[in-house]
């Protein structure tokens, strides 16, 4: 159930949605899902699209904006989104993971960018959680 | 939280939270708003993040919301600030991802009955000659050398590639050339994206829409705008694609560690900025220009279009199926203008967040034609609904930095219009009251609803009322392409 990932919230303008997981690798792969779910129908994503992701940042909430924004370009680059993650490492500065997807026979929105309004990684009891905006 | 109790009344369509509501503010909080639009700025977070503007550094006399305000990230939309240039910061969170999105008004010399008989051809041929959606290339390709110069020189570029006609470079903001663009500030990233998206209207909330003059409210102005009465009209709404997207997203991260740097105190990481005058700050201007001027050309390539589908449709047909620009104005931009602040004439950089310009008459960036009668300022209403041509007045130069409003300003999220409308039970509700629809996706037109949206008619009654700018004319939809 994709509902037990992340949740969407209230927000004016534009998309926001709120996620967790009981680890940082967690949060990060459901805050990706999350995203894919805005921009179509992930059932009819076939993957046909495997990605390797490295990247580095100075804080977790700048990794977690980096994260998405590299898969937001990749996915325009292809047409794709991106709905399965193997998360190899994901530290509070730094992350490698595999992504995988395919292409969007049905847009169902457009994410023009990820913001840090709302965002902030916090630790709860199950592990970490935090709001996100994303510019549509 | 502020509440309606912490604000003062200055008068109809006035109201100020004092300074000293909050200890980090700089400056007092104003919203412009009649009564109405003031009870429904408390129903999200607009006045929060307008509270948060009013912090950064060099910000003077207010930090100010229009009647169409609600809440965005970083800036509430609707929010005007200046920043004293000498002093002060700029922030991307003050202009917003999409970098001088905005709107422009194609005039023709036709009346409905001469385009009636053609008009479904006319919606699709449009529908053909504005790319819209997402993946869609636009109608323009260029080159990594095209397109710095593209972003150095703006709309004078298209005229060089004839793309242009001078009137149409004369007729848009700042002559469709931002000053001080700097390719060199731009990742190759963004250069990337931006290479296939010239002369593509993208998807949200943009589009082309085919629109008649219904009422003209002052009739000088309009005869200098040309406009009267009956006329067939075009709107045309976009901003700078995955380039200016990209530009944001570059600096709102990059600029986090300048934020640091210069020891700047922030209530909200989305209002990253860095000081005016540093290296950072010149860095983000010179690359925001750039996407400014990439819009100016988009809409410009854009207009070419709807041009040459209104010429493959009704050659022959018509008298004259010409579309002269009447003017283009941005909403989304940070820019340096000379206003008095207590008694004395400085420099600052004003952001408008989804707010336009609105210069009186007899100011010399008003292009001549409509020097006597004020700059126009085109207000396109929700989808399906009217829009408004306002012209500005001198009363807007001392109360909100020769600022207006933009559109009707969102008030229902995006799932909440969604779970209320059905894609294509609006359609057929536009399409029984007469306006042809085309739409890339039946989902992100739902989200469009005119239900999710003020009544545009009630923000333009208060900048009227307001006296910052004028009513004009209304324009009635009568076909809509939706991005």
């Amino acid at each position: 159930m994709e509902n037990e990932r992340f949740e969407e919230m209230e927000h004016t303008a534009d998309i926001a949605i709120r996620v967790w997981g009981s680890t940082l690798a967690e949060l990060f792969a459901n805050a990706a899902y999350g995203m894919a779910c805005q921009l179509t129908d992930i059932r009819d994503v076939e993957v046909t699209i495997t990605r390797e992701i490295a990247l580095q940042a100075d804080d977790v909430e700048m990794l977690l904006v980096e994260w998405l924004g590299e898969l937001l370009f990749l996915g325009e680059q292809e047409n794709a989104a991106f709905v399965e993650f193997t998360m190899e490492q994901v530290t509070p500065h730094a992350l490698r993971a595999v992504a995988r997807g395919g292409r969007i026979t049905e847009h169902q929105g457009h994410i023009k960018a990820v913001t840090f309004s709302e965002l902030d990684v916090e630790r709860t009891d199950d592990g970490y959680e935090t709001a996100l905006v994303f510019d549509v | 939280m502020a509440t309606k109790q912490d604000f003062q009344r200055i008068d109809k369509y006035t109201w100020e939270l004092p300074k000293d509501h909050r200890e980090d503010m700089r400056v007092p909080v104003r919203l412009y708003a009649n009564s109405e639009l003031f009870e429904a700025a408390f129903g999200d977070r607009t006045i929060e993040q307008l509270i948060n503007t009013s912090t950064l550094p060099g910000i003077v006399k207010y930090a100010m919301a229009l009647p169409d305000m609600h809440q965005g990230y970083g800036f509430p939309i609707g929010g005007v600030a200046g920043i004293d240039a000498r002093s002060g910061v700029i922030s991307p969170g003050g202009v917003g991802y999409d970098i001088n999105c905005g709107v422009r008004l194609l005039a023709s010399n036709l009346d409905r009955e001469e385009i009636e008989p053609y008009r479904d051809d006319l919606m699709n041929a449009l529908n053909q000659s504005c790319p819209s959606g997402l993946g869609g290339d636009g109608r323009v390709r260029v080159n990594e050398k095209e397109l710095e110069q593209l972003l150095s020189e703006g709309a004078s570029w298209a005229q060089k590639q004839g793309l242009a006609r001078p009137e149409d470079v004369e007729h848009t903001e700042e002559h469709g050339s931002l000053p001080g663009a700097d390719p060199t500030t731009v990742s190759r990233r963004a250069k990337q994206r931006g290479l296939s998206q010239v002369g593509s209207l993208g998807s949200g909330n943009h589009f082309v829409e085919l629109d008649i003059v219904h009422d003209v409210y002052e009739p000088e102005a309009a005869d200098a705008f040309g406009l009267r009465e009956g006329q067939i009209v075009v709107q045309i709404h976009c901003g700078s694609r995955g380039f200016g997207h990209q530009v944001c997203d570059d600096y709102v991260k990059s600029l986090q560690s300048a934020v640091q740097k210069y020891d700047i105190h922030l209530p909200n990481r989305q209002l990253v900025c860095a000081p005016i005058d540093s290296p950072e700050g010149k860095n983000y201007y010179g690359a925001m220009a750039c996407a400014v001027n990439y819009a100016f050309v988009n809409r410009q390539v854009l207009s070419m279009g709807a041009r040459e589908a209104f010429e493959r449709v009704l050659a022959g047909k018509v008298r004259d199926f010409d579309l002269r620009l009447v003017y283009d104005v941005a909403h989304n931009i940070a820019k340096f203008e000379d206003h008095q602040v207590n008694g004395e004439r400085i420099r600052l950089c004003i952001h408008r967040k989804g707010a336009t310009r609105c210069f009186p008459p007899g100011h010399d960036a008003v292009p001549a034609a409509y020097r006597k009668v004020g700059q126009p300022v085109l207000v396109p209403g929700s989808m399906g609904t009217s829009s408004y041509v306002l012209a500005g007045q001198q009363r807007a130069m001392d109360l909100t930095f020769g600022s207006t409003c933009h559109g009707a300003g969102r008030t229902m999220s995006r799932t909440a219009a969604r779970k209320k409308v059905w894609g294509h039970d609006l359609r057929e509700e536009l399409e029984r009251r007469g306006i042809a629809v085309r739409a890339s996706s039946m989902k992100g037109f739902a989200e469009e609803a005119p239900l999710a949206y003020k009544d545009v008619s009630s923000v333009v009654e208060t900048v009227h009322g307001l006296g910052i700018a004028a009513k004009v004319a209304r324009l009635e939809p009568l076909g809509v392409i939706k991005g």
